[in-house]
């Protein structure tokens, strides 16, 4: 049996204001708010809307058979909240389906992983309190922003009362002869671990309107044959887990509807269904599946889901990143002793990682992605408006 | 008396010192009773004859086609800056001309009117090499030439005792307007390309100055600095180069109280990000006292060609967000800033002469100047320091940061000595030269 297990990411950051030295002291927010309630209202008609209006559909005309998995950051729902609230209302629909996994995760999508314990410990728990109370959900897995893993990662989340599994990236350069349809422990054995098998993924999510790739157009047939091929080489009747992780965005705005993405996700199912050795599970199913040893895989250093590279170099590569969030991560403490609530929020509101991708600078392939994700001109405008807003904040504590 | 004054810059039409030194130059004269009409690259075809003091803030404008002007003064303007725009002054220099308005320009007007018609023999060498040099396809270029065509028609047009040029934008200008009238020329010299450059710079620029001041009359140099530098890199007669400092007005109504933005030091770099201004040595500097004062805050406010190069070196020191950049600002934030600032900075490596730490000291901002500037040679109340002298310039900044009476104290005095430098005064020197040189003028002919 060949599980398919479909993860999406939503998020929204709040973009900063084009600020200037002269604004600090100002007392104005730091954030765009034309912008972002903008993009929020833009994202919700072209994708957020329609896509769960269709998968609503699909879980119902599937009986339960077809499943999905979100997660969904604090800062999108407070947006969601702020610009769009029927978008909420319209994914607490699918929540209530029971088919629907809700994902746990840093509440403001950050990086605090990788430089604060403290930090990143609070924003899993505030995570967790928002899933609760915005959907009654308790959330069992975790995904770390952008699918940032490593072995360490694992301790901290054992720790958290609850977690049982991670999804992360399948990178090859870890997994090496290992398959990425397998379920895997973690290091130490004691978290199960979901890897992301992006080639397929990425068929979908970056390729799927590209008329320069051999494969276009990307049919259900074709899609579905491919998955298919995938379980020949099982024959000891192991469950696979064929792990389809990918921005939720992709349906409708990264990939337009005039692609026919959405006709595409419309068949899919059916498809897959047609084959009784096809199916579809939730990561939390995971445990009831994986009918085998599960072999531990450890990650000495840090993967992501980024760029070629699959490491941190999309967010931390260059200096201006680096300086950029280690001023933002050695304020944090003075702002914590202070104890001013909208003053943490701000901080908090700074440590997503969008800020830090805009100011990426490997404009190659790459790149590309980068820009066309950046609300600023150039990499080093993005780094300017973040240090003016760090003066900012830390001009408020003063 | 009555002067036809070429100048590539004029308030509201400000990128540097050279607008704001034109500006004091310009209306102290007018106070001393000399006219002017005053030529800038506008986008229509207009000048500014200035009679009274006013005239230098009002700017009246007067097209030269009569039949523009007719429906230009028909048109009623609510302020003055609604009436610059329509003729197409920018705030912002670099925009006030498209290069499709000069394409268009240079189609319209037969480019060789300048080579022949009014060349005679004497220096037509000089005039060889400028015209040799006006060449070019970039934009500035085309705007020089194009500023150069148009001074055809005024120098025609007008009646006037003398021509005045500011900078090499408009010597070609100057050079055609004397070559026409048979008037005496004196050109300014606020920037060499050498110091603009840093180094060799364009051989273009090079040549059209040389030109230019060889073909006038008499040279005016902001600065001793400055004297020195044309001497010895441009060969021109000691004889015709006269000394006239710049100055600084302080206006009446400025507002030169304190306006705390940061709560630390503030350390201000303002000008443009570019070779000759040093702003590689304030970045070393800043990274040196934020070792001692980490609760400094250093700005750079400007824009240039080395910005992108600052901006990433600055984040690889780990300067946190200790370093600042402020990009380009109007006059209304410049003001702002100066009032935030507690400590200015100007570690130019060539600086003929340098306006801007006059109107840093006048409010009362405590100024460290590079030795290499013209300004030096004119203010006691500032620390004056080799550009290069990163460790001197570092030191000076914590001792200024560790004593705050004393950096308040020096400010102050500052900001009295620069009350008393007057463009009265240097307006008086260059009234002299213009009557100097038009009594030798007279006795030739």
């Amino acid at each position: 049996m060949l599980n398919i297990v479909f993860y999406f990411q939503v998020h929204q950051p709040y973009r900063l204001r084009h600020l200037n030295v002269l604004d600090i002291g100002s007392k104005q927010s730091l954030f765009d708010t034309e912008l972002n309630r903008s993009v929020m209202q833009k994202v919700a008609q072209k994708c957020y809307l329609p896509t769960n209006k269709l998968l609503l559909e699909l879980i119902k005309q599937h009986d339960g058979q077809f499943k999905v998995a979100f997660s969904i950051t604090g800062t999108a729902i407070e947006q969601f909240k702020a610009y769009a609230p029927e978008v909420l209302d319209s994914f607490k629909a699918l929540v209530d389906t029971g088919s629907v996994e809700l994902i746990g995760e840093t509440y403001y999508h950050s990086l605090s992983f990788l430089y604060d314990t403290n930090e990143f410990l609070d924003q899993v728990s505030m995570h967790r309190d928002l899933m609760q109370k915005e959907f009654g959900y308790y959330s069992t897995t975790f995904r770390n922003t952008e699918l940032i893993y490593q072995d360490r990662l694992s301790d901290l989340i054992y720790e958290i009362e609850g977690f049982k599994t991670i999804i992360t990236e399948g990178v090859d350069r870890v997994l090496q002869w290992r398959s990425p349809l397998y379920a895997y422990k973690n290091y130490s054995k004691d978290i199960n671990l979901l890897l992301k098998y992006y080639q397929l993924a990425d068929d979908i999510a970056f390729r799927f309107s590209n008329r320069d790739w051999p494969e276009f157009p990307l049919t259900v047939d074709k899609f579905v044959n491919w998955i298919d091929h995938l379980t020949i080489s099982e024959d000891k009747g192991r469950n696979q887990f064929l792990n389809l992780f990918m921005d939720y965005e992709t349906f409708g705005e990264h990939q337009w509807a005039e692609s026919g993405i959405f006709e595409f996700m419309r068949h899919f199912p059916a498809e897959v269904l047609k084959r009784s050795h096809l199916g579809f599970v939730t990561p939390n199913q995971v445990q009831e599946h994986a009918n085998y040893q599960q072999e531990s895989i450890s990650f000495p250093d840090p993967v992501s889901w980024a760029d070629e590279e699959r490491d941190l170099s999309a967010w931390l590569e260059n200096d201006m990143q680096k300086n950029a969030i280690e001023c933002l991560y050695s304020l944090f403490e003075k702002v914590k002793t202070r104890g001013d609530v909208s003053l943490l929020e701000t901080a908090r509101l700074l440590s997503t990682s969008d800020h830090f991708y805009y100011m990426c600078t490997k404009y190659f392939h790459d790149g590309d992605v980068h820009k066309y994700f950046s609300p600023y001109d150039s990499p080093d405008q993005a780094y300017i408006y973040y240090i003016t807003a760090l003066a900012d904040l830390e001009e408020r504590l003063q | 008396m009555k002067i036809l004054m070429f100048t590539w810059e004029f308030p509201p039409l400000i990128s540097g010192g050279l607008g704001m030194a034109c500006y004091g130059m310009v209306k102290a004269l007018l106070k001393q009773g000399v006219k002017i009409d005053l030529v800038l690259p506008t986008k229509e075809m207009v000048y500014f004859p200035l009679r009274i003091e006013s005239d230098a803030d009002t700017l009246p404008t007067v097209f030269l086609d009569p039949v523009e002007h007719t429906t230009f003064t028909s048109i009623k303007f609510k302020t003055v800056s609604e009436r610059l725009d329509f003729i197409g002054i920018s705030h912002r220099p670099e925009s006030y001309l498209q290069l499709n308005d000069v394409e268009e320009f240079v189609r319209q007007v037969k480019k060789e009117t300048w080579h022949s018609e009014y060349v005679v023999a004497d220096k037509s060498e000089l005039w060889e090499e400028m015209t040799a040099h006006l060449v070019g396809d970039e934009d500035l270029m085309k705007k020089v030439q194009e500023f150069t065509l148009r001074a055809e028609k005024m120098a025609q047009k007008f009646e006037y005792d003398l021509i005045h040029a500011h900078d090499w934008l408009t010597y070609p200008a100057g050079m055609l307007a004397k070559r026409i009238s048979k008037k005496p020329l004196v050109v300014h010299i606020h920037a060499t390309e050498f110091d603009r450059a840093g180094g060799p710079g364009d051989e273009r620029i090079h040549k059209i100055e040389h030109a230019g001041m060889m073909f006038a009359d008499r040279v005016v140099a902001v600065s001793q600095y400055t004297a020195q530098m044309i001497m010895s890199r441009y060969r021109i007669d000691t004889g015709r180069i006269k000394i006239v400092h710049n100055a600084f007005t302080v206006a009446p109504d400025m507002d030169s109280s304190k306006l705390r933005i940061f709560s630390g030091p503030t350390i201000l770099f303002l000008g443009r990000i570019t070779l000759q201004k040093g702003p590689d040595y304030y970045l070393d500097v800043a990274d040196k006292v934020l070792r001692i004062h980490p609760d400094a805050r250093f700005i750079m406010a400007g824009t240039g060609d080395m910005a992108r190069k600052l901006l990433r070196r600055s984040a690889s020191l780990k300067l946190r967000n200790r370093f600042l950049f402020a990009g380009f600002l109007n006059r209304k934030q410049v003001e702002t800033i100066l009032r935030a600032a507690d400590i200015y900075v100007l570690p130019s490596v060539s600086e003929p002469f340098g306006i801007a730490p006059l109107e840093a000291m006048a409010y009362g901002v405590t100024s460290i100047i590079s030795k290499q500037s013209g300004v030096s040679e004119v203010v006691n109340h500032a620390f004056k320091i080799d550009y290069w002298d990163i460790d001197l310039m570092a030191d000076t900044i914590n001792h200024l940061i560790e004593n705050p009476s004393v950096c308040k104290k020096i400010g102050y005095e500052g900001m009295l000595e620069v009350n008393q430098i007057q463009w009265d005064e240097a307006a008086d020197a260059i009234r002299k030269l213009y009557a100097s040189v038009l009594a030798e003028f007279i006795k030739r002919y």
